[in-house]
């Protein structure tokens, strides 16, 4: 739920109530201030006829009391001395032909010493109208103050909100490896001003700790050249020695052999850092064609060790702006996984299209761990010459041209495809 | 022939002195920037090894003061970074070659070797050793005076073992030397044995003596 739709909510609910509430209260109170009204003046009505009737009654009343019907009715009574009685009641009116509700005063009055029921009524009719359309003028009234009030409401939040949202847009699209901090507008509300200077402070920091980060893996790898320099050195000063026999030979080669890992090792870490870091920046138009057969003649040695054919089926030219360097180093990260993974006298196929290109070989006669496969230092061979971090440079240049990296296994062959999504 | 090593890793600088004391070189030590301008503002050498990143200064700008003063010392920069920018630089400043640490200590001779044979203007560009002639600017070698038909990676590899003569040169060392980066990707040394092979057998049969040793597998020697 959306905060605007949130906050407004509770406003919503209670004008409603309020409404619904109000109308039928207004009603009745209006109501029995009007029958309170009515009674009244039947009351002062009845006084006042007492009053003057007193003083013309005489011997036979009943011949002139008849005028004053059917409103006021006044016959003899023998029933003793009681209080004054309100009712109402429904009776046919003539003019309007229906039964009309009427508000009723029955008294007993001494008129001239005799006792008198004397019953007065009044029509409620235009009472009631008057009622109706005060209520009705009062929820109109109602409704359009709690219209307004809501829509104010709700533009005032809007415009409120409006630098939280930008905020929080301005959050979607933050990458902490390509922006320092978050610029964020100014606003004149406390709240948002603390909180766009707090964003501000924390993207800043976590941006430091990630280029200290980034820092601290190149630094390590160019602290550690030195004393794998002085290693190496040592090593080949080592097999310089006399007298030497077969066994220390075989040590020393042992030993050279550790060191030469630890170098590739080294280097592959610092490359990656590399690529970290946008060292690759310099782009140029590289065509996956000629890069591949440049890549290939460099491998023809190891091609031939393994008696592997390679087939290479250009179906469009496949050319993309992206830095030569790196290319190289993906293609010849893949090429050199699909000969070193291979079967003496296997195959390898390579087909290039416009914007991709597959590299598939024979090999193990399993499908790889596609989920694992791109992980740094997921060695899926005991292979001491890999390092296990090919594949996660190669998933590294493909992330730095948005392209995708995908691999399967079918016909026994495993395939790698690498598609450029915008070159 | 005189050499000034720059470089304020100790256990390095003494592995190279120790390496190329066989070359009869004359080898100095400059462990930090300012020794490193005062030697080469006094002396010339006919190789200086530069590492660029050095605790008080960076090595570049000795081989700034060297261009400034017009001197020729060959200069060959060993450096911890091993950036295609740094490289660049140091090769637009004037140096003559360009080393990645870790290196091997063999490619850092030959590379010295080739820098003080491209410095020498007195047109001696063959190496002589017995019956055998190495043309390093025709790229050609004879033994007892007739031409001997090598392929480039043969003639390398000889060159490599005779720039390193009677040191070991391990089978990393050649593999990188002769194939770069592939070498890297693939310990594979079968294609050395193939072009060792060959090259003794040509050697051998042009009357040359087999000088080229194996050393327990773990790598070659030229023995002369």
């Amino acid at each position: 739920m959306k905060l605007l739709s949130k906050s407004l909510k509770g406003y919503i609910i209670y004008s409603v109530l309020i409404l619904l509430i109000s109308v039928p209260a207004y009603y009745y109170v209006i109501k029995s201030i009007v029958a309170e009204d009515v009674d009244e003046d039947l009351l002062s009505q009845k006084a006042d006829m007492v009053a003057r009737l007193g003083k013309v009654i005489d011997k036979n009343p009943s011949e002139y009391l008849e005028v004053f019907e059917p409103d006021v009715y006044i016959k003899p009574t023998s029933l003793p001395q009681r209080a004054d009685s309100f009712y109402t009641i429904s009776l046919y009116e003539a003019i309007s032909k229906e039964n009309v509700p009427h508000r009723v005063l029955e008294s007993i009055a001494m008129l001239n010493g005799k006792p008198y029921q004397i019953q007065i009524k009044s029509s409620l009719v235009d009472n009631d109208d008057l009622i109706i359309s005060i209520v009705t003028v009062q929820a109109i009234l109602m409704l359009l103050i709690i219209a307004g009030l809501l829509l104010i409401a709700r533009f005032h939040s809007k415009k409120i909100w409006k630098p939280f949202y930008a905020t929080l847009g301005k959050l979607h699209e933050y990458k902490i490896e390509s922006e320092k901090s978050i610029e964020l507008e100014k606003t004149e509300i406390d709240e948002f001003a603390d909180l766009n200077k707090t964003i501000s402070s924390l993207t800043n920091r976590n941006h430091e700790v990630y280029l200290s980060q980034k820092e601290f893996t190149e630094n390590a790898s160019h602290e550690m050249q030195t004393p794998l320099a002085v290693f190496q050195s040592k090593v080949e000063l080592l097999m310089q020695t006399t007298p030497l026999n077969g066994e220390q030979a075989e040590l020393i080669t042992e030993l050279s052999e550790a060191g030469q890992r630890m170098n590739r090792l080294n280097k592959t870490l610092l490359l990656l850092s590399k690529i970290d870091n946008n060292q690759f920046n310099i782009k140029e138009a590289v065509n996956i064609d000629t890069t591949v057969q440049k890549l290939a003649e460099q491998y023809m040695n190891a091609l031939n060790q393994k008696n592997i054919s390679m087939h290479t089926r250009v179906a469009g030219d496949a050319v993309i702006n992206a830095n030569q360097t790196l290319i190289e180093i993906l293609i010849g990260n893949l090429l050199s996984n699909a000969i070193r993974h291979n079967v003496q006298g296997g195959r390898i196929n390579i087909v290039i299209e416009p914007n991709q290109f597959n590299i598939s070989n024979t090999g193990n006669t399993k499908s790889l761990d596609a989920s694992r496969l791109f992980q740094r230092f997921q060695k899926q061979t005991a292979d001491a010459n890999s390092v296990g971090l090919g594949l996660e440079i190669a998933k590294r240049i493909c992330n730095l041209y948005k392209a995708d990296i995908t691999y399967n296994y079918a016909d026994s062959l495993h395939c790698f495809n690498v598609r450029f999504n915008n070159s | 022939m005189k050499l000034l090593i720059v470089e304020d890793e100790k256990e390095l600088s003494k592995s190279i002195v120790a390496y190329l004391k066989q070359e009869n070189y004359l080898c100095e030590i400059a462990p930090d920037f300012k020794t490193a301008l005062d030697k080469t503002e006094s002396f010339d050498y006919d190789c200086v090894l530069l590492d660029i990143t050095l605790p008080d200064g960076n090595g570049l700008n000795v081989l700034k003061g060297l261009k400034a003063d017009n001197k020729t010392d060959g200069v060959i920069i060993i450096s911890a970074k091993n950036s295609i920018d740094d490289r660049i630089a140091g090769l637009n400043l004037g140096a003559d070659d360009y080393l990645a640490k870790p290196f091997h200590l063999s490619e850092l001779s030959a590379r010295i070797a080739a820098v003080i044979r491209r410095r020498r203007f007195d047109g001696n560009k063959v190496l002589v050793l017995n019956e055998l002639t190495i043309d390093t600017l025709a790229k050609t070698i004879s033994v007892n005076g007739k031409g001997v038909d090598l392929t480039r990676k043969e003639y390398d590899l000889l060159l490599y073992l005779v720039t390193n003569k009677n040191r070991v040169v391990s089978k990393n060392a050649i593999a990188e030397h002769l194939s770069g980066d592939e070498a890297d990707v693939f310990d594979n040394f079968d294609f050395i044995y193939a072009h060792m092979k060959n090259l003794k057998k040509k050697m051998v049969q042009a009357g040359c003596e087999d000088y080229i040793k194996s050393i327990y597998g773990m790598g070659y020697k030229f023995d002369i």
